[in-house]
């Protein structure tokens, strides 16, 4: 086989695929305006391409499947009857552990990190896996309001402490309701917001002190964005972009900081 | 199993649902445009799902996406082999390449092909990329439709990222073919 770069056909479907630095780039489009036969193929490519691209649109998993799925991973003993054979690698403390944990999922807790202090990567990690969680099961949210006066008050009931719930209506992300999640060992409080068909999950933990810079992340392609405020630390996941998770951490910080100004002192 | 065995599965059963859950819908679109339907496609998945829970307690899993692909395009293969034998083409055959490629770029009236193929619906599409031997359909419904980069599926089939372009150039060129042609 040639090597990619002595081959003008593969540097044009690089090209096409924009797996070119700027140099390579560069290279293809001389060559193009050099060559109307190539120029004509790269064109048919690029036709084919936006036709694949319009038409076929990625496949969603099917609710039906998509449910066996977690059934399977939460508790495998039993059930499965296909793969009886599978059977020996989940043993009876598996199945009890399993269920325990999925009664906790069903309690709308979460389950991750029991084990260990939460160290900044076990809070990402549980807050990402509530996410994930809240978006496959369709019920992100325990208490399902957008008022902010009725979300506060349940939560207040479930943990010890206020959480602040701020309005961001105006900012465009309106409030869904809010959950409890599990960090570590400790419930947190966690809101959920919404932005277009995005949700936000915002989580307030005890924090370091001082307010802090925004520290931002990625973990499995979502975005994670966590800051320290008044002694409190805030961690929000979200599958919308870095920007607009940006947009919405620097929304609620400034709610949040009037919302202090506002209140009665102490 | 030893005693480690709660410990290791508890902890298999979290790494799935941060790494395999978020990419179900690309292991099922991938199945499906493998398998060619509906049914064997939630099969493959749901055994591939088996298969990646089963080795998450050891697997060291650097791109999650292209890990839960390379499972289910495993999977799929052989479970193709064992249910539908006949339709498995696993060729990288040079005749068949050598035929794609053999057709000059430009040949005959190019923008009468660009057209044909722009104006192609769904059902063309569908069919053309279905009938593509099995390794040139998964680079070209990985890269093309799931938007995967050529690193990742590298890592998805296992091969070298020429091995990738090659592909994807003939798997293509057999599409502008088919499609660029019709009637």
């Amino acid at each position: 086989m040639t090597s990619p770069s002595d081959d003008p056909t593969l540097l044009l479907h690089a090209a096409l695929d924009g797996e070119l630095d700027a140099a390579g780039m560069i290279a293809v489009e001389r060559r193009l305006a050099a060559d109307p036969a190539l120029a004509a193929e790269y064109a048919r490519l690029a036709a084919l391409r936006d036709a694949i691209r319009a038409r076929l649109p990625r496949t969603s998993a099917p609710d039906s499947l998509r449910a066996r799925v977690i059934a399977m991973a939460q508790a495998p003993s039993p059930a499965k009857p296909a793969a009886p054979r599978r059977a020996w690698r989940f043993d009876a403390r598996y199945a009890s552990l399993a269920a325990s944990l999925a009664l906790g999922i069903v309690l709308g807790a979460g389950v991750y990190g029991l084990l260990a202090p939460p160290a900044d990567d076990d809070v990402q990690r549980a807050i990402v896996a509530g996410f994930v969680r809240g978006r496959l099961s369709g019920q992100p949210v325990d208490v399902a309001t957008s008022d902010r006066h009725t979300v506060k008050p349940w939560l207040a009931g479930k943990i010890a402490g206020a959480t602040t719930v701020v309005d961001l209506k105006a900012d465009g992300f309106p409030l869904v309701g809010g959950r409890i999640d599990v960090v570590g060992k400790n419930p947190v409080p966690t809101l959920v917001y919404q932005r277009r068909e995005h949700q936000i999950a915002l989580s307030e933990m005890p924090g370091a002190g001082a307010a802090s810079e925004p520290r931002r992340a990625t973990r499995d392609g979502y975005s994670l964005i966590e800051w320290d405020d008044a002694g409190r630390l805030y961690a929000a996941v979200s599958d919308l972009p870095p920007a607009e998770l940006d947009a919405f951490a620097a929304a609620f910080r400034r709610a949040a900081a009037a919302e202090r100004e506002d209140a009665p002192k102490p | 199993m030893s005693a480690g065995g709660a410990v290791t599965s508890e902890l298999a059963r979290r790494r799935f649902n941060e790494m395999v859950l978020p990419h179900l819908d690309d292991a099922y679109g991938l199945a499906r445009w493998l398998t060619g339907n509906r049914a064997d496609a939630e099969d493959v998945v749901q055994d591939a799902c088996m298969r990646a829970l089963a080795s998450l307690d050891a697997a060291i899993v650097e791109r999650p996406r292209a890990w839960v692909l390379m499972i289910v395009r495993n999977t799929a293969f052989t479970w193709l082999a064992k249910n539908r034998p006949k339709t498995l083409v696993l060729t990288d055959d040079a005749q068949l390449l050598e035929s794609a490629a053999a057709k000059e770029p430009g040949a005959a009236t190019p923008n009468a092909e660009e057209s044909l193929i722009a104006a192609a619906d769904e059902a063309a599409l569908e069919s053309a990329i279905q009938g593509l031997p099995h390794l040139f359909r998964e680079v070209i419904v990985m890269r093309d439709i799931q938007g995967l980069s050529y690193r990742e599926v590298a890592a998805a089939i296992g091969a070298p990222q020429g091995t990738v372009m090659s592909r994807l150039a003939r798997g293509r060129a057999l599409l502008v073919d088919k499609l660029g042609s019709r009637a």
